[in-house]
């Protein structure tokens, strides 16, 4: 340490004293700005929630809208000029700070060592007894004050001996409603608050979209070359991607040669054909497809159909709606449907509206069509870039909403009105795989990027995401307990829904376009070489059987009446036990 | 001249590095309808892998710095420039993140979790430190921990506390070790973190309550010096073990000590050293062996009394873990009808998970803490076990010499030294 007068270190007492003054000053300054700051929310300004109140009402009023616009600028300014305030201020304590440490540290290292004389010899033997006595005295006071605390803190928690029985006779209640089974608590039900109807599977992945099968007793075990549970088989007429879909005895399905669209009416227990319906012809169809891909053809949509009508869509943006007799309602073109993969998102029906997702290069949003009368009720634009997903109907907090895997947000939509109700950004890329949802949540993914999972609502967030397994095709689906997802590569994996644990993840050999169902407490499991790989709906990994189709398959299985239709290449299967 | 400046001059500079910091405060963002599109990265990006094998390459050098200027070099002065580099480079630049103190906690969480792989870049910062101190003592402390460094500077007028004041805050940093440890492997909280009292000062970016805290810890730190490391520092219990076997150590006098008792009163303020005894012969060696074996005998039953009391104690010490303190507002709720509004029982209500979900989970966590809480309180019956047994023997010493657990190796006491004092002026 360098060697200072007594005049210099006079003066470096006085610096030292300035600063440490200055300091305080600006310690206080600094506490009241923040305490200023904390209790400023810029956008919670009466004024300004006001103004805001009036524009909802009055939403095509210019000025207020300006007005909120400057209210709000004005409110953030005043918002970062009192953040500015604390950041000059932390400066200046430090530099302060600074200023007195350096003082105070010259002046002690030029203080003379002066050691203190020793007294006596201290006691040794005496010194240690002390310490014993100071330690024992320590750890008993450490010791009462640990036991007392232990009685007061500890109320209000349960008493953890009964709650363990409670928790043992609540699921022994559950063994008798049936509602687990009792040879395996890790066994969970498809879906406990969604209850899919048995017979009628309206639209691409059945009721609400989700991938969840009603009824039970589904066959396990079939096989497509010798015949075994087949109970009938028709080549379906035109080719297409588009997934069947069921309303009463009479099963739906489209396809396509060349320009030309069809949709097909079949018995769904004879596998006749009905009557088949033309979608050609209608007034705006283009006169050159839009570009596609080669594979995909015009019928790659599923058509959607409830009590009254069936509607189908093709890539062509002609869209048709007629009864279950295959009387012609209304048709009309949607424009076109110009994307780089072509157009693929399947129709959904909510009430007696018909909700389609557009999207093209031009174009994004969604439509709302009475299906009575083919009059589109609502149009909303969508942001972002087109997508080959398909909408699903979820419903939180008992309000039914139609939700869109996008890029990049996922979105939720009124039915009745078409009016946003919240999205999140989430995807990016190319987007293909529709939504999960279940109880609670929604599950978003694409190939190349992420699984999300999505707390929905107003404030919607990202909840937890994994990009480990993720699907280019394949649609995921969950419910309360499990998320399952088939992916392009072969592998399944099946996460914890709630916290986004990887369950259990299993390698089969095949590529999955087709989305797993989940029917009867098992994950139906389709592979592109027409495989189904039937596994238990569980947090463990237990594979129940393998059933071949014979020939390759890439469209989701419909379900109905313990009956299991799948779409291969060429052929139309049903599949039986009885 | 200008080289004493120096260390402060460094410290000033790195300091100013504070500018960046501000710009992480959360605040609500504009509602956009001009088409603006949010950047892809709103948070900062994670520091680059290669960048934590630097800090561990700096950690390294800077023991080994710390180490040669304390027991080589002798070097008062060249520890002060080491903690200045390590307060600025540990603590302002890399914000007091990763350090080897709150490094403890991933530890437990690994050993206890198969769900957790700690990096290896913690790993090595628990580890490093560990064996510098079985090496050459806790120069950890001495000049590379950036919480004794910050310490260290602001310490000016040392003053010994009261024996008994000493005794029982000596007790603390066991505890806490034990509650930091059972809390991170019960994957409750990492209080080592939370309560950090510097990690606010260095990001300036803290609870006002927790910048206040570090303030006045920095303000009695002034007289009672480096409080945190002597009554909280958890990782200090640990250098403390491992010091005690240090193969080399910090000596007080450069050469053979004269027993001048010079360095008796004033020259630790960590009353770590420990006198010579080469004139007190052993009194009652008989009683004493007693005592011993009547203490070493007792080292079980602390043990035993501290799991039991730990054991009593889980149901409380679970109300740290987050659901639980959720299920006890949520149950609140249901038994006063007072409604729950913690921004966590919103979530919750929103989140659509059940209450019994909920209470079978909260059932799950106190059952856990009750296994694990008597380990902790087994640990802290065998540390005051054997802390007694250590008290009751007697080791000869014919020198004044550093207690090898409790020294920070510092250099405080080199200019205490005549033999010292007498070396320069030759």
């Amino acid at each position: 340490m360098m060697k200072l007068t007594e005049k210099e270190i006079s003066i470096l007492k006085s610096i030292s004293q300035i600063a440490g003054v200055f300091t305080v000053i600006v310690a206080l300054t600094m506490i009241f700005s923040f305490i200023q700051l904390k209790s400023i929310d810029p956008l919670d300004n009466p004024a300004l929630l006001e103004l805001k109140e009036q524009y909802d009402k009055d939403p095509d009023n210019v000025n207020k809208a300006e007005q909120i616009r400057a209210m709000d600028l004005m409110a953030r300014k005043a918002y970062y000029a009192t953040r500015r305030q604390i950041e000059t201020g932390s400066y200046l304590l430090l530099a302060g700070a600074i200023v007195f440490i350096i003082c105070q540290r010259l002046i002690t290292g030029n203080e003379k060592v002066l050691p203190s004389v020793p007294g006596d010899i201290p006691d040794l033997a005496l010194k240690q007894k002390r310490g014993r006595q100071l330690l024992m005295i320590s750890a008993s006071v450490i010791t009462v004050g640990a036991i007392l605390s232990s009685f007061l803190l500890r109320s209000n928690l349960p008493d953890i001996r009964t709650a363990k029985t409670v928790k043992v006779e609540k699921s022994a209640a559950k063994d008798n409603t049936g509602y687990s089974l009792a040879d395996n608590e890790k066994t969970v039900i498809a879906a406990e608050e969604f209850s899919p109807d048995a017979t009628n599977y309206p639209f691409f992945r059945g009721q609400d979209s989700r991938g969840i099968a009603g009824g039970a007793g589904y066959p396990t075990e079939w096989d497509g070359e010798t015949g075994l549970n087949i109970k009938w088989k028709l080549q379906v007429p035109a080719n297409g991607k588009s997934s069947p879909v069921i309303w009463g005895d009479k099963l739906f399905v489209t396809g396509a040669n060349g320009t030309h669209g069809e949709l097909y009416c079949i018995d769904k227990n004879t596998g006749t054909i009905l009557w088949t319906a033309s979608a050609s012809e209608i007034p705006g169809e283009p006169s050159v497809l839009p570009e596609m891909d080669a594979e995909a053809g015009l019928a790659v949509s599923s058509a959607a159909v409830n009590s009254n009508s069936v509607c189908a869509i093709f890539a062509n943006g002609n869209l048709i709606c007629l009864d279950h007799y295959g009387n012609k309602k209304w048709a009309l073109n949607v424009g076109t449907l110009e994307n780089v993969y072509g157009y693929s998102s399947s129709l959904l029906i909510h009430e007696n509206t018909l909700i389609l997702q557009h999207d093209s290069n031009e174009r994004l949003s969604i439509m709302g069509f009475d299906t009575g009368t083919g009059q589109m009720i609502w149009e909303t634009a969508r942001r972002g870039h087109p997508v080959w997903s398909s909408p699903v109907i979820a419903t939180f907090n008992s309000k039914t909403q139609v939700v869109i895997n996008g890029n990049p947000a996922v979105t939720a939509f009124d039915p009745v009105d078409g009016k946003e109700l919240w999205s999140v950004d989430c995807l990016s890329g190319d987007v293909a795989p529709s939504l999960a949802v279940n109880g609670t949540m929604i599950y978003a993914v694409t190939d190349y990027q992420k699984l999300a999972a999505i707390k929905p609502g107003a404030g919607a967030s990202v909840v937890w995401e994994d990009n480990t397994y993720t699907s280019d095709v394949s649609s995921p689906v969950a419910n309360n307990h499990i998320l399952v997802i088939a992916t392009g590569y072969g592998d399944v994996a099946c996460y914890n829904p709630q916290e986004g644990d990887t369950l259990w993840t299993h390698y089969f050999m095949e590529q999955f376009y087709a989305s797993p169902v989940i029917a009867d407490n098992k994950v139906y499991l389709l592979d592109r070489a027409g495989t189904t790989h039937i596994v238990k709906a569980a947090d463990t990994f237990e594979l129940i059987s393998v059933s071949p189709l014979g020939e390759p398959a890439d469209c989701t299985p419909a379900f109905s009446d313990k009956k299991i239709y799948i779409r291969g290449k060429n052929n139309l299967y049903c599949i039986s036990q009885d | 001249m200008t080289k004493h400046y120096l260390p402060y001059i460094l410290l000033l500079i790195m300091l100013l590095w504070h500018a960046v910091l501000f710009a992480q405060e959360r605040f609500p963002r504009p509602e956009f309808e001009s088409g603006y599109v949010y950047p892809e990265y709103q948070q900062p990006l994670q520091r680059s892998q290669a960048w934590e094998y630097i800090d561990v390459g700096v950690l390294i050098a800077a023991l080994s710095v710390t180490s040669w200027l304390a027991l080589k070099k002798r070097s008062r002065q060249g520890i002060i420039w080491m903690s200045v580099f390590s307060l600025a480079y540990f603590g302002f630049y890399r914000e007091g993140c990763i350090c080897s103190v709150g490094s403890v906690q991933n530890v437990a969480l690994a050993l206890f979790n198969d769900g957790y792989a700690i990096p290896l870049t913690t790993l090595l910062f628990f580890l490093i430190p560990l064996v510098f101190a079985l090496l050459f003592g806790r120069v950890f402390c001495a000049g590379v921990c950036p919480l004794g460094a910050i310490q260290e500077l602001t310490g000016f007028k040392p003053v010994k506390l009261p024996r008994a004041v000493e005794s029982v805050m000596a007790a603390i940093p066991f505890i806490y070790l034990a509650l930091a440890v059972l809390f991170a492997s019960m994957k409750s909280q990492f209080i080592i973190c939370r309560y950090d009292p510097y990690v606010g000062i260095f990001r300036l970016d803290a609870t006002y309550t927790m910048i206040i805290f570090g303030v006045l810890l920095l303000l009695a730190g002034i007289f009672i010096n480096r409080p945190y490391c002597r009554y909280l520092c958890p990782y200090g219990v640990l250098l403390n073990i491992f010091s005690r076997f240090a193969g080399k150590h910090l000596t007080i006098t450069p050469a053979e000590c004269t027993n001048c008792r010079l360095c008796e009163e004033d020259a630790c303020p960590y009353d770590a050293i420990l006198p010579s005894n080469v004139d007190q012969v052993p009194v009652e060696p008989v009683k004493s062996r007693k005592r011993f074996i009547a203490y070493f005998l007792l080292i079980p039953v602390f043990a035993a009394a501290g799991g039991l009391i730990l054991f009593n104690m889980a149901p409380a010490l679970a109300g740290i873990h987050r659901e639980v303190r959720l299920a006890k507002e949520i149950r609140m709720e249901k038994e006063t009808g007072i409604e729950a509004v913690s921004e966590t029982a919103v979530a919750f209500k929103e989140s659509g998970q059940t209450e019994d979900d909920l209470f079978a989970n909260e059932i799950d966590i106190i059952s856990r803490f009750r296994k694990a809480s008597p380990w902790a309180g087994i640990f802290l019956g065998l540390s005051l076990g054997i802390s007694l047994v250590a008290m009751t023997t007697r080791k000869t010493r014919t020198e004044y010499k550093p207690h090898q657990g409790k020294c920070y190796s510092c250099g405080r006491c080199f200019r205490y030294c005549p033999v010292e004092v007498n070396n320069k002026s030759i």
